[in-house]
């Protein structure tokens, strides 16, 4: 098969790769190569060489302050999101009438959009603000808080069915177990459904670490990084350099290079934490 | 109706290696040939081949009278169940076996009455609309077969069809199969480790060893006059006895002496004297089955079998056979398949025969028969 | 405890439950609420139910419609969502299903270069992407699914590849005895065994396209809206915007992917769990 299908290889790998190339491949590297020229247009660019990524960090605290700002959120997200979802769903593997329509309405959230979310937000927020006469753009923690309740709510349903799943797969004849062994309902948790459930948590870990530091949508609509700059978080902030002014597009592309590095670094670390306890595991 | 012809064929994966070093079989039409041997011999790999599943890195295919090395699967005429079935999931079991005549365009009243008659022969009907995941694996193994009959190929290929089966379902199967291979006469490659397999169904059985066919015959004649030790310890079940014995020359008739298990006279008449005079003086391996060590009150015992004393290690009864491991004083292990009439007790001394129209003997280095 | 404690206790729970499930549904009915009141009562008084003077019937609805074009953005956003999820299950299956048999060097290097591409953040190839999208005339919704496809590649030939490998090979032979070319297999024999991943891989796809809002933004986002780009239009500007109108906005931009969430529940749940056991 391996022969007849390779003559095929133009049907069936050709458009993804051709559609690969031109909308991730060729920007990708170009955004490399970019970010360490001076440019407007991709045409006229001059070679800097790292004196963008220097700008980056000497021109103003704004990379910095968003780079703070989300590392904080997304510690905070992370946290309360999985620990809600877990507690959600533990509270809904009891087997209580009306689960699943429980479980839709704690899910939905996920559904919608993030610019749509953040007007949700954004009204919600400045309706309760406005009794302290303030409105959300008044302080940075505000929007970090906004943001924070904003997160919750979209993530918590979706780490939640993921939780479920896993609880539900812990075997019966294991809980009966420790039943039968006198263990208390925390003992239970703690010895057996932790343990059970921990390849869960690294993944739901791993999908609220991503999402909360590469957030824009939600940033974006909710707060517009105001005050000033304060509460823009990395995403953000990498708009506004590209598109808030002209003459800052290399600096733009070499904060997206830096932007990156992070991520793929984060996303390396989860890679080898869970590989390590895997092995444990195993 | 076609026969099937290897010509050289040598299959290798790379420069180190080389599965099948080069190999020659015809296979006559209508026959039913066995492809037997232990894991990794090759077997799979040859029906591969046959199928166009693998390709032939040197030599000749013949399927028929034409060339096939460069012909796809697909037109060679062939069909192929596989161990596993490999059914299509997501098909009805009508469909499973229409399949392959639908991408041929063949017209649907032909598809229909095909269908039906390779269902009605396989006890199918019922099952037409099922899908596979609701069938028993007999059932599935009964499709795979329809699927490959309903196409009337010219050669069939089955690649270990019985293995996944339990035990009884398997020898209800084995019978199938060779009905069915009576019924459309048709030329059968079936690949199988399992021996007894090979010899209850086989016309002619080959067996191979790291790629090398040891002995293509008939179940009769591997069963009697295996030219090696690897032919002769692999058909057969409980396995062949192999002792170690000096071979010397007596007056006018050669005879032989063992370290202790056996001590008989060679059978004139069925060792030719010039390939014993070879070995006069050295050690060759002598080898008897379980089931020619026989009691000394057997009807088959003559005075010229050799006598095996020894301690019985083990016994375990079958029914109406024990088979025995008795430790000789020589230190060799000999198994012997006696009728239980005799139930000897662990422990016990005894003493049998070996029937002496049933020996073989083998060079102890090449391993191949002497005759 | 005993049966009736257990009881009680279930009860509790319950209860306890109704009342997050409501603080969860909350702020979805607030928005609701004030997109019957006039504009000016929204935003310092946002949990006031409308009252008399303060109802306006489907008004914002109709401003809110006529000054994004709401219609036509919905359209887009159909069309878009639709025809983009439609090419990568179709173009990423086909793919996966050729990287997994043919074990090629280029073929190899293509997969990981795909799964390397699902680290990437979108700020990383925004401004580059647009502008050469604009280049070569891509900057409209036909356009903007052939990028689609290249964006959300990464993640569903992962997907698909793991089941792929997933499908025993002697099905595919069997085929191959049977008489399939390369495509009859693949149509006829692998993608309905795909099925299952294929539903999953379409509501992941469905969700990501359907909400996105940077990417049309900066490919088509001149010339065309799509939804969130439209509910993002009310805001733009110096100006007083219409509150009103936003709220209206906001509702209509829900209303489809619920209707799509609850005709759908059952994959979305099961893809979701599933996925992430992949993931």
């Amino acid at each position: 098969m391996q022969k007849t299908l390779r003559r095929y290889a133009a049907v069936f790998v050709l458009p993804t790769a051709v559609a690969f190339t031109v909308a991730f491949l060729i920007p990708f590297l170009m955004g490399i190569y970019l970010s360490f020229t001076e440019f407007t247009t991709v045409t006229n660019a001059k070679w800097v060489g790292f004196s963008n990524y220097l700008r980056v960090f000497r021109d103003s605290s704004d990379f910095t302050n968003a780079f703070w700002f989300t590392a904080k959120f997304t510690v905070v997200s992370v946290v309360l999101v999985n620990l809600f979802a877990f507690s959600l769903a533990m509270l809904l593997t009891r087997g209580i009438r009306g689960t699943n329509v429980f479980r839709t309405v704690f899910f939905m959230p996920n559904l919608i959009g993030g610019i749509v979310l953040g007007y949700i937000w954004q009204l919600i927020i400045n309706g309760v603000l406005s009794w302290f006469m303030v409105d959300i753009t008044f302080s940075a923690s505000y929007g970090f808080w906004g943001l924070v309740i904003l997160m919750n709510w979209q993530l918590t349903g979706y780490m939640m069915i993921i939780y479920i799943a896993a609880i539900q797969n812990i075997p019966s004849d294991l809980l009966e177990a420790a039943a039968i062994d006198g263990a208390s309902p925390r003992q239970v948790l703690r010895n057996v459904i932790l343990p059970m459930v921990m390849p869960a948590v690294t993944i739901c870990t791993f999908l609220t670490l991503t999402n909360s530091f590469k957030l824009f949508d939600q940033n974006f609509a909710l707060t517009g990084g105001a005050p000033g700059r304060e509460t823009a978080m990395l995403a953000l902030d990498i708009y506004n350099t590209f598109y808030g002014r002209v003459g800052y597009e290399g600096m733009g592309q070499s904060k997206a290079v830096l932007f990156f590095i992070m991520v793929a670094a984060i996303a390396y670390l989860q890679l080898r934490a869970t590989r390590d306890r895997e092995v444990e595991n195993a | 109706m076609a026969g099937i012809t290897l010509k050289n064929v040598v299959k290798t994966y790379g420069p180190e290696a080389t599965v099948i070093p080069g190999m020659d079989l015809e296979i006559r039409d209508k026959e039913f040939l066995i492809l037997v041997g232990p894991s990794g011999c090759g077997k799979s790999t040859t029906l591969r081949m046959i199928a166009g599943l693998e390709e032939v890195s040197s030599g000749e295919l013949y399927i028929g009278d034409r060339l096939v090395n460069d012909v796809a699967p697909k037109d060679r005429d062939i069909a192929m169940v596989f161990q596993s079935y490999a059914l299509y999931p997501h098909m009805t079991v009508y469909k499973n076996m229409a399949f392959g005549l639908e991408l041929r365009k063949t017209p649907k009243e032909e598809i229909d009455s095909k269908v039906r008659e390779a269902a009605k022969m396989l006890d199918l009907e019922r099952y037409l609309d099922r899908k596979p995941r609701s069938l028993s694996g007999g059932q599935r193994q009964r499709v795979a077969l329809g699927r490959a009959m309903v196409r009337s190929p010219e050669v069939f290929l089955l690649d270990e069809p019985l293995s996944n089966l339990d035990a009884r379902l398997r020898t209800e199967m084995r019978s199938q199969i060779g009905e069915l291979h009576r019924r459309l006469q048709t030329t059968f490659v079936y690949v199988t480790h399992d021996q007894t397999e090979a010899m209850t169904m086989a016309d002619r059985i080959a067996v191979l060893k790291d790629g090398v066919i040891q002995q293509a015959d008939t179940p009769k004649k591997l069963y009697n006059e295996p030219c090696n030790m690897f032919v002769a310890g692999f058909i057969g079940s409980p396995q062949m006895n192999f002792i170690e014995a000096r071979l010397e020359k007596g007056e006018g008739d050669d005879w032989y002496l063992n370290s202790g298990a056996l001590a008989m006279q060679v059978p004139s008449g069925r060792f030719s004297g010039e390939r014993l005079q070879k070995y006069a003086g050295t050690t060759i391996i002598v080898g008897i089955r379980p089931e020619d060590v026989i009691s000394v009150d057997s009807h088959r015992y003559k005075e010229s079998d050799g006598l095996i004393r020894g301690q019985v290690q083990t016994a375990e009864m079958t029914g109406a056979e024990v088979y025995l491991t008795i430790l000789t004083s020589g230190g060799s292990r000999v198994m012997a398949r006696v009728s239980s009439r005799i139930m000897p007790q662990v422990g016990d001394e005894i003493t049998l025969a070996a029937d002496g129209d049933k020996l073989h003997l083998f060079d102890r280095e090449t391993e191949q028969a002497i005759r | 405890m005993t049966g009736k404690e257990k009881k009680a206790a279930r009860r509790v729970l319950f209860v306890w439950l109704v009342f997050l499930a409501a603080v969860f549904v909350a702020p979805i009915l607030v928005v609701l609420l004030n997109s019957f009141k006039g504009q000016f009562y929204i935003t310092d008084e946002p949990f006031r139910l409308p009252t008399a003077e303060t109802f306006v019937g489907l008004t914002n609805y109709a401003a809110g419609i006529a000054k994004t074009g709401f219609w036509q953005a919905f359209g887009y956003s159909l069309f878009i969502t639709v025809c983009s999820v439609g090419v990568i299950v179709l173009f990423t299956a086909m793919t996966a299903w050729y990287i997994t048999r043919v074990k090629s060097r280029p073929a190899r290097i293509f997969y990981y270069l795909l799964v390397f591409s699902m680290i990437v953040p979108f700020q990383m190839v925004m401004f580059t992407m647009s502008k050469l999208a604009n280049m070569l005339g891509l900057d409209n919704p036909a356009g903007i699914v052939f990028i689609y496809l290249g964006f959300g590649a990464g993640l569903s030939v992962f997907l698909f590849s793991g089941f792929v490998r997933a499908i025993p090979e002697e099905i595919e032979e069997a085929a191959m005895i049977d008489g399939c070319n390369p495509i009859q297999m693949f149509f006829l024999v692998v993608f309905p065994m795909l099925r299952p991943t294929a539903v999953t891989i379409a509501i992941l796809n469905t969700m990501w396209i359907w909400n996105d809002y940077l990417l049309p933004y900066l490919v088509i986002g001149n010339k065309y809206k799509t939804i969130p780009i439209a509910v993002q239009y009310l805001q733009g500007g110096y100006g007083s915007r219409d509150m009103g109108a936003l709220m209206a906005l906001l509702v209509l931009s829900i209303v489809p992917i619920i209707v799509f969430y609850l005709t759908c529940q059952k994959h979305i749940i099961k893809g979701v769990a599933a996925g992430a056991v992949k993931g």
